[in-house]
């Protein structure tokens, strides 16, 4: 069994963060990350960071990669382990991992939980097919692991991720065909579309899939017009000839863990799913469990960067070793947040996040 | 509209241009930036204070046209791609604009490529005048376009290859389309779904348990969100009322053997 002040459960964004923060109060710190490499999503986002300096704005997410993995491996104190699963949480406080294969228990006195999110998919005949995939995935396919996935290719969802990895499909050589999305109003960052509207790849907003086919793998796409009760509207269908379609229509939080751990857990729309009742400090119904990032609420990166600062200096507080500066540091944190969360897509967000607040506990002091 | 198409309007670009005087006087940066977005590189990459600090970071730019000169030290640092520096003193007939350009292959300096407007469609020609991709760029090159000067509000992007094969899409006919898929791990449909609903197996768990949906490698990441929302519909009631059913460990599949082989050694070396 392995004893460890605080374990952090993925090396993501709100992960690495958290580890960073939670490490120069000199606890030990052991990180698990279930894929062979760290960063998360922020490896294969080869596009400029929003947000400002303090987020790393205009440097690109591998890049940001690099700088938060530099500041880790600093640090003697915090360890990092990739290939390794967090399996279970158990209510005596003891959690366990698949560690390259081998089953391992763990018994950490305090918890950040930055699992991240899961790519939603949607139910459509053909959906299927080989072929038909999540946005996230054909960008790890491409950017990661320098797979072309596609010559032509329909995304369905214009979001932030829709949009973005429409652009980098382009960027690799690929016809993209259309952008279709549900609703009528482009859901991501509007200079991201029109990125793309001047490569001449067309934004069909009230637009969604009616139907994928193939005989072996995905040959055709039909998108249709939805009315505005979200019924497909006869007679409008467009058929495109395409090998593949990227389904970029939102993500749920990842909280199986606190599930299990017994967190308090709240159904938030506007989070991507099911998350945890937490605090200002981002600490869970349950004392030693904090969450940062994706499992917290589904947001941008820029946001699971600051939130898992937030998180790694709330359990350093819990494992009495704030740092002197603790209480402007977490401010900053707030602040930083509050920003972030201050514009036209952070309302949806900063009222979801309200329902899912904790408020009798803002201090832990 | 733009928040429906991705294009701005004709009133959105001649709200962002600066005057006619200014334009008169030399280059000058041009910010497409039309959305409160949590984003402020362009105020901070200017080194003139040309573009107004930020007191919100969801500001839109303001960009003072008078200590702008067109330095373009801001273009390559837009996240969003949105600014371009135009000078329509470049000549006689021609403006020149430089433009932010990430695909490869590059243009070569001189070489004559298609402008096209901000859908993407042709509407003219332009000469390249000059290619930047220093580190300094981080991968965001600059490249400078000449185009005719009543084409300069018009034109916003280029395509180097004369790629023209717009091609209509056709009609598929044949409306065979299967049952959609929703528990790929354990072979469920929709019409699955729905007749366990019908038979009275309104919850996550009975469902589960009759079926095994949710129960294969993905524990339920694709399906259960899905399931979640046709019981909604189903049942009349939101999501939020929904048992979402146990959480089971493990989260993964893992091995007996795995677990029975246990040293605690699995973190040694």
């Amino acid at each position: 069994m392995i004893k460890t002040d605080l374990l952090v459960i993925g090396a993501g964004p709100a992960g690495l963060c958290a580890a960073v923060a939670a490490g120069e109060s000199g606890k030990d710190v052991l990180i698990l990350e279930r894929s062979h490499t760290p960063g998360g999503q922020l490896v294969k986002q080869t596009h400029m960071f929003f947000g400002s300096e303090k987020q790393h704005a205009a440097t690109r997410g591998f890049d940001i990669a690099s700088i938060l993995l530099d500041k880790l491996n600093a640090m003697s104190n915090v360890r990092m382990v990739t290939n390794a699963t967090v399996l279970a949480a158990y209510d005596d406080g003891l959690w366990t991992a698949d560690i390259l294969g081998k089953y391992e228990k763990i018994m950490p006195q305090a918890v950040v939980c930055a699992t991240g999110a899961n790519e939603k998919s949607l139910a459509f005949p053909g959906c299927d097919l080989p072929g038909v995939y999540g946005a996230g995935a054909v960008q790890t396919l491409m950017n990661q692991y320098g797979v072309l996935p596609a010559e032509r290719a329909v995304m369905l969802g214009a979001g932030n991720i829709g949009l973005i990895v429409s652009y980098q499909l382009l960027q690799a050589g690929v016809k993209v065909l259309a952008v279709a999305e549900g609703s009528a109003r482009i859901g991501g960052y509007l200079v991201h579309a029109a990125k793309l509207r001047r490569m001449g790849v067309p934004i069909m907003t009230a637009h969604t899939v009616k139907a994928a086919y193939g005989k072996e793998s995905l040959e055709a796409v039909t998108l249709w017009a939805l009315d505005d009760k979200w019924q497909g509207i006869p007679g409008t269908e467009i058929t495109y000839r395409a090998d593949t379609l990227c389904v970029a229509v939102g993500l749920s939080p990842l909280s199986e863990l606190l599930w299990q751990a017994g967190c308090k857990m709240l159904y938030v729309p506007a989070l991507g799913g099911h998350v945890p009742y937490r605090d200002d400090n981002l600490r869970t119904s349950l004392p030693h469990i904090f969450v940062a990032g994706d499992a917290a609420g589904v947001e941008e990166a820029s946001s699971a960067m600051v939130e898992g600062t937030l998180a790694g200096l709330s359990a350093a507080e819990y494992l009495n070793a704030a740092p002197a500066d603790i209480k402007e540091r977490k401010n900053d944190c707030l602040s930083q947040l509050a920003q972030l969360r201050s514009g036209h897509v952070g309302e949806r967000i900063s009222a979801g996040l309200e329902l899912a607040r904790i408020k009798e506990a803002a201090g832990i002091c | 509209m733009l928040e429906q198409t991705g294009i701005p309007e004709a009133s959105d670009i001649n709200g962002v241009f600066p005057s006619d005087e200014r334009l008169a006087k030399g280059p000058v940066a041009v910010i497409e930036c039309f959305q409160r977005i949590p984003c402020n590189p362009c105020s901070t990459a200017c080194r003139r204070g040309a573009i107004e600090a930020f007191d919100d970071i969801n500001d839109l730019p303001k960009v003072n046209h008078e200590k702008c000169n067109g330095c373009s030290l801001c273009v390559s640092r837009c996240p969003g791609l949105a600014i371009m520096v135009v000078d329509m003193t470049y000549a006689e007939d021609k403006a020149l604009l430089k433009l932010p350009y990430e695909f490869a292959p590059l243009p070569e300096e001189g070489s004559s490529v298609t402008a096209l407007n901000r859908a993407g469609e042709a509407v003219g020609e332009a000469l390249v005048v000059k290619v930047q991709n220093t580190p300094a760029l981080d991968k965001t090159p600059l490249v400078s376009i000449a185009v005719a000067k009543d084409l300069a509000r018009t034109v916003r992007n280029f395509r180097v290859t004369d790629d023209t094969s717009a091609e209509s899409p056709g009609i598929l006919r044949g409306d065979e389309a299967p049952s959609p898929m929703v528990c790929r791990c354990n072979d469920l449909d929709l019409d699955n779904i729905r007749d366990l609903m019908k038979k009275g197996f309104t919850s996550i768990d009975e469902i589960k348990r009759v079926s095994r949906l949710g129960m294969g490698p993905c524990q339920g990441r694709n399906c259960i969100p899905l399931v979640l929302g046709e019981l909604s519909r189903f049942l009349g009631k939101p999501v939020s009322e929904l048992d979402p059913g146990t959480y089971r460990p493990v989260v993964k599949s893992v091995s007996l053997g795995a677990v029975a082989e246990y040293d605690g050694e699995a973190l040694t070396e």
